[in-house]
């Protein structure tokens, strides 16, 4: 199966079988930042994997044996183990696969990512809040939420003096926080890095990652789902295909 | 007496000197459950640590130059490297520093340990509501409760600032009238406490007149 452009399954749909030697599963959706997070690892990583996408909006009722709180992303392996919350799924996969580490091995150089990734913390839901409100007082305030904490980031960046958040190549701080950025321009809200000149040219450099440009999602087809996701359309999450 | 008994540091304190080679400071406080887990991986892996208390009403100025925000517990080495976020910060131990493993090693245990910690916080985050279960109080916050009484006790005020839908929550709790009329007094529960440790059998009866 290819890496995640099959139609979701929705209520109704029969649960998949075991996940085959060799494999391991993602339960995921195509828009959804988080689950991008555990793509773009395994990705990186060059992990072999199959994509389950899971209709967010109808969801299977078999979806809450594999994860209590029916979100995506969650990891499945042949050995039936359930792995959930994104930033377990990716430093699991780190751990578990050869490779190329993208969590450094020197234990403060981790500490470092791991606290740059508190700092960036609030961005979820500021984002997915924003994309809720029709009224342009409440989207203001929002977007200079959103500024105040993409200069945390800038501040990261203009003290290391690198082009990454983790240093002079791009690690898995960089692919945590990725999807959100990716998500700015559909979202009209590329000025909020405008006075962040560290960031937007950390954007640039993200965007020529292999790794990255392969997951990239067009800003229409964005825009498409954005669109039916905010009418709670069973459609949303099949948007495109 | 533990090596955290020593008084805080406040306003116009002196900022203390660098860390010791084959030292790591912990800035803290001693009722702070926060930093209360990092003292706890410190002890379980015997290393080599001294502590500074920090007054977290009247915090020293030099602090904010080891924390942003001021907040404990923050990590100092000698090579003045500093480390903050409570889990960070046992995980950083438990990375850095030789002897039991407090995380396992296998990869998935260890997801299944964060997993259970996210399961946690969400318990604290689960409310978007005053009580757990909605506007009125109901089974699941007489269910915590009998925890949380006896926490308010050791005196959290303070630590409850990383967590005010918890503050909220208490405060509320400490309004209802079945909740009230059941409440330890402090000084009792702290007799009984001390009794109880020692293996007193006369713990179970303090504070009774009769």
């Amino acid at each position: 199966m290819s890496g995640g452009s099959a139609m979701s399954l929705g209520k109704g749909s029969a649960p998949p079988g075991p996940v085959p030697e060799g494999l391991i599963r993602v339960y995921s959706m195509r828009f959804c930042p988080f689950a991008e997070r555990t793509r773009l690892v395994l990705k990186a990583k060059g992990i072999r994997h199959e994509v389950i996408n899971i209709n967010l909006k109808n969801k299977p009722e078999w979806f809450f044996k594999k994860n209590p709180f029916g979100l995506v992303p969650v990891l499945e392996n042949s050995q039936g183990q359930v792995i959930y919350e994104s930033a377990i799924t990716c430093e699991y996969l780190d751990e578990a696969y050869p490779g190329k580490k993208l969590l450094p091995e020197d234990p403060y150089e981790k500490a470092c990512q791991k606290m740059v990734f508190e700092l960036f913390s609030k961005v979820p839901s500021l984002v997915t809040r924003f994309l809720r409100m029709q009224n342009k007082e409440d989207r203001s305030g929002v977007k200079e939420e959103l500024r105040e904490e993409f200069n945390k980031l800038e501040e990261v960046l203009t003290n290391k003096k690198t082009t990454f958040l983790g240093g002079s190549s791009l690690s898995m701080i960089d692919y945590l926080i990725w999807p959100w950025f990716e998500r700015l321009e559909a979202l009209e809200l590329n000025e909020c890095v405008d006075h962040t000149p560290n960031l937007k040219c950390w954007m640039a450099a993200m965007m020529k990652d292999p790794t990255v440009s392969s997951l990239l999602i067009d800003v229409k087809t964005f825009r498409g789902f954005f669109n039916l996701y905010l009418q709670n359309s069973p459609e949303a999450c099949d948007y495109g295909l | 007496m533990t090596d955290d008994a020593t008084r805080t540091l406040g306003k116009g304190s002196p900022a203390p000197g660098p860390v010791s080679e084959g030292l790591i400071r912990l800035y803290s406080m001693r009722f702070c459950p926060y930093a209360h887990r990092t003292r706890l991986v410190l002890r379980a892996k015997g290393i080599s640590h001294e502590v500074i208390n920090i007054n977290l009403r009247n915090k020293p100025e030099w602090y904010f130059t080891k924390h942003p925000f001021g907040q404990i517990p923050v990590l100092e080495n000698s090579k003045c490297q500093l480390i903050y976020e409570s889990v960070i910060a046992c995980e950083y131990l438990d990375d850095a520093y030789p002897g039991r493993k407090l995380y396992p090693y296998d990869p998935y245990e260890r997801a299944r340990q964060k997993m259970l910690l996210e399961l946690f916080y969400k318990i604290l985050g689960y409310q978007n509501t005053i009580f757990f279960g909605g506007d009125c109080i109901s089974m699941i916050d007489y269910l915590f409760w009998p925890w949380f009484e006896r926490l308010d006790v050791y005196g959290i005020a303070d630590c409850v600032n990383h967590t005010p839908a918890l503050r909220l929550w208490i405060a509320a709790m400490k309004q209802d009238p079945t909740v009230c009329a059941l409440l330890i007094d402090k000084n009792i529960f702290l007799g009984f406490l001390n009794l109880y440790f020692q293996n007193n059998p006369d713990a179970f009866d303090y504070g009774l007149s009769c």
